[in-house]
């Protein structure tokens, strides 16, 4: 189990960040979603015990969070979604000093800092003040200074926000091979569905301080086994028509034609109609949820 | 092929506990602000004082020795008691002392343009850069992070004052080549040390609490600024009033009569009436400076100036005053207390001033305490 919370609420004045939540997930690539405000951050602050909570508790890689704070941090390397990059200091400084807050001595800490950069594809520009660098660059600073001291679980709140797509591409590229590759488990909290669908295996869907729905992605986007798209070499409308007569329920999206067939018939009816039409079916699969129809249903029902 | 395909490395070393990151942020704080050309210019100058007090107390150990070599240095230290001159190491605890007060007040004004130039940024650039996650999300704690702060003023404060005062106690050790001088002055070097911590916590805590207070490091500077000079200011204003008070109240019993004629022409009379008025100006003066001395001890004015509370509390680490005291016995009876108000200054409590520190020292606690919270107040 990479983490789990009982019960937890916390509050912000009247605000409920979040609200009896509890939640286990397993070790792995996780996707934290949720809509501006569902509480993604402050779960993250309670993970790594910044911020006390209200009520409930909970554990991460085995530790109390309420308790072994300090414990939680050594073996946790969190990229917070601000800059938090102070001038004056060179990339590797930078880097080094992180690792150095963290407990390394100051000679492992400038020599595991020089590693990281050159895997995060910053070794030509060690030597730059970081104010110098872009925001692609930046965030792959703080990358490298939350995995400075190789930790067990990586944290990254909204790595990818504020980018330009070949710098996304570059995070999501790292992170992905961080969690898959190099055994380290990650939390990736975003609002971006594209993002956590190339890097993550598993997610948790958070609205308004609550859990509305968590599995592995696979799960979450079942076959729908009524459900099928198909494309047609001619004309869809009229096949539309007669599968509505049928009591079938359609939409032409684009070339693709959606149809759902009622309970009382099976996919055979597909090819015996298009037989009828004379027509050629060029497609045909059973359609699956996208994360985003998961994500919106979730957010619908509260 | 991206440079990334480089590949991770595992590492396996061992992390240190919590104990000493305090000295991490300390040690980096040091390095970032002794890039500042501005700073090591000033430390370099303010290094000069501390030439000239090593001079001082080799020069004293030489004339303990009656060492050849100062003779030609005796012609300019005629503004000395004779009976100094001829026993310095009967004085050499109380000249040992007024070296270090004199070089200490300097450091002292110093060490004020040191943590201007220091101080402000060090937490409001956390603040404005929103660095703290980069603290707070890793193993140290709130008090880790003060510390660590606070750290750096002290190094550097303490690279001004204290290092100083302890090679130019260990070189006038050399210079007198006397052992008894040990057992005669490590009061005054462990006061010196002492000193030395109470102006960098104190100093270091206060501009720490004020760099919390703005994102904007110039606010803070202009924060300490007034602190520092504005109250010396008031407390210059409101000292002198008060004296200038006392005075003018004098002046007024004072003035001649009128039938004063200062002519060669003057009569008997007038002239005894003259010699009469002029006796009574001097004792006038003897009194007034009398009362000035006892006035020092009550006078709370210059607790307006935070300065003025270091050098008060500074004061009575050293024993500045019994040292002044001392050496006021030399002076004839009539002018002790001129030559007492004159170089001892201010003489109220030391505990007023320690008070005044202190409260200081605990409201900047409970400023940073609320201020930086950890990152419940972060957006």
């Amino acid at each position: 189990m990479l983490f789990q919370f009982e019960g937890v609420t916390k509050k912000y004045g009247a605000v409920t960040a979040l609200d009896n939540l509890s939640v286990a997930v397993p070790t792995g690539a996780i996707g934290l979603l949720g809509p501006n405000g569902s509480g993604k951050t402050t779960m993250i602050r309670a993970l790594l015990g910044l911020i006390p909570i209200d009520k409930g508790s909970g554990e991460i890689l085995g530790m109390d969070f309420n308790r072994q704070q300090l414990d939680i941090r050594r073996v946790v390397g969190f990229a917070p979604e601000n800059e938090c990059l102070f001038p004056r200091v060179e990339g590797v400084e930078f880097v080094a000093y992180a690792g150095e807050l963290v407990g390394m001595n100051a000679k492992d800490a400038l020599q595991r800092s020089h590693e990281v950069l050159d895997y995060v594809g910053l070794g030509e520009a060690r030597y730059r003040k970081v104010e110098s660098y872009s925001t692609g660059m930046k965030q792959r600073l703080k990358l490298a200074s939350a995995i400075i001291h190789d930790p067990k679980l990586l944290i990254l709140d909204e790595p990818t926000n504020g980018m330009d797509p070949a710098g996304r591409d570059e995070i999501l590229e790292l992170t992905r091979d961080l969690a898959h590759n190099k055994g380290m488990s990650l939390l990736f909290s975003s609002h971006l569905l594209p993002d956590i669908e190339t890097v993550c295996d598993y997610v948790v869907l958070l609205g308004g301080g609550k859990l509305l729905t968590e599995g592995s992605i696979q799960q979450l986007k079942q076959v729908h086994n009524r459900s099928f798209e198909l494309r047609l070499k001619g004309d869809s409308t009229a096949f539309a028509q007669q599968l509505s007569n049928l009591g079938c329920t359609t939409e032409l999206r684009d070339d693709l034609l959606l149809v759902q067939i009622p309970d009382s018939h099976s996919s055979q009816m597909l090819w015996e109609v298009a037989a009828q039409q004379q027509q050629q079916i060029r497609y045909l699969r059973p359609q699956r949820s996208t994360l985003e129809e998961v994500f919106l249903k979730a957010v619908e029902k509260t | 092929m991206p440079i990334f395909d480089q590949g991770y490395q595992h590492w396996s070393g061992q992390l240190s506990g919590h104990a000493w990151s305090w000295l991490t942020i300390a040690r980096h704080g040091v390095r970032i602000g002794s890039k500042g050309r501005a700073l090591r210019l000033l430390l370099l100058i303010s290094w000069i004082p501390a030439l000239l007090l090593v001079f001082l107390l080799c020069l004293w150990g030489l004339l303990e020795r009656k060492s050849g070599v100062v003779a030609p240095l005796l012609q300019f230290l005629t503004f000395l008691h004779p009976e100094i001159i001829a026993d310095p190491r009967h004085y050499r605890l109380e000249v040992w002392t007024i070296c270090y007060d004199y070089f200490l007040l300097t450091e002292l004004r110093f060490s004020m343009i040191v943590v201007l130039l220091v101080g402000p940024n060090l937490i409001s650039q956390d603040l404005r850069y929103n660095a703290l996650p980069l603290y707070f999300s890793r193993p140290l704690r709130r008090i880790d992070y003060f510390i660590g702060k606070l750290g750096v003023i002290v190094i550097f404060l303490g690279r001004i004052i204290i290092l100083p005062c302890l090679i130019a106690y260990f070189l006038g050790l050399l210079f007198s080549l006397d052992i008894s001088i040990l057992r005669d002055t490590y009061r005054l070097l462990l006061a010196s040390i002492v000193y030395g911590l109470v102006i960098s916590l104190s100093a270091g805590l206060l501009v720490l609490a004020l760099s919390s207070l703005s994102r904007n490091s110039r606010y803070v500077a202009l924060f300490w600024l007034g602190i520092w000079f504005v109250s010396s200011v008031v407390g210059g204003v409101l000292e002198t009033a008060d004296r200038e008070q006392r005075q003018h109240a004098m002046y007024q019993t004072l003035s001649p009569p009128k039938s004063f004629n200062y002519g060669p022409q003057s009569s008997p009379d007038q002239f005894n009436q003259q010699m009469a008025w002029h006796r009574a100006r001097q004792k006038a003066f003897e009194n007034f400076h009398a009362e000035e001395f006892r006035a020092a001890k009550g006078n709370w004015r210059p607790l307006a100036s935070y300065t003025a509370n270091l050098s008060r509390v500074g004061q009575q680490l050293l024993g500045t005053n019994a040292a002044w005291e001392k050496l006021g016995q030399l002076q004839p009876p009539g002018q002790r207390e001129q030559f007492l108000l004159l170089f001892m200054g201010p003489q109220f409590p030391w505990i007023w001033s320690a008070a005044v520190l202190f409260g200081l020292f605990g409201l900047s606690a409970c400023i940073l305490s609320f201020q930086v919270k950890s990152l419940d107040r972060l957006k």
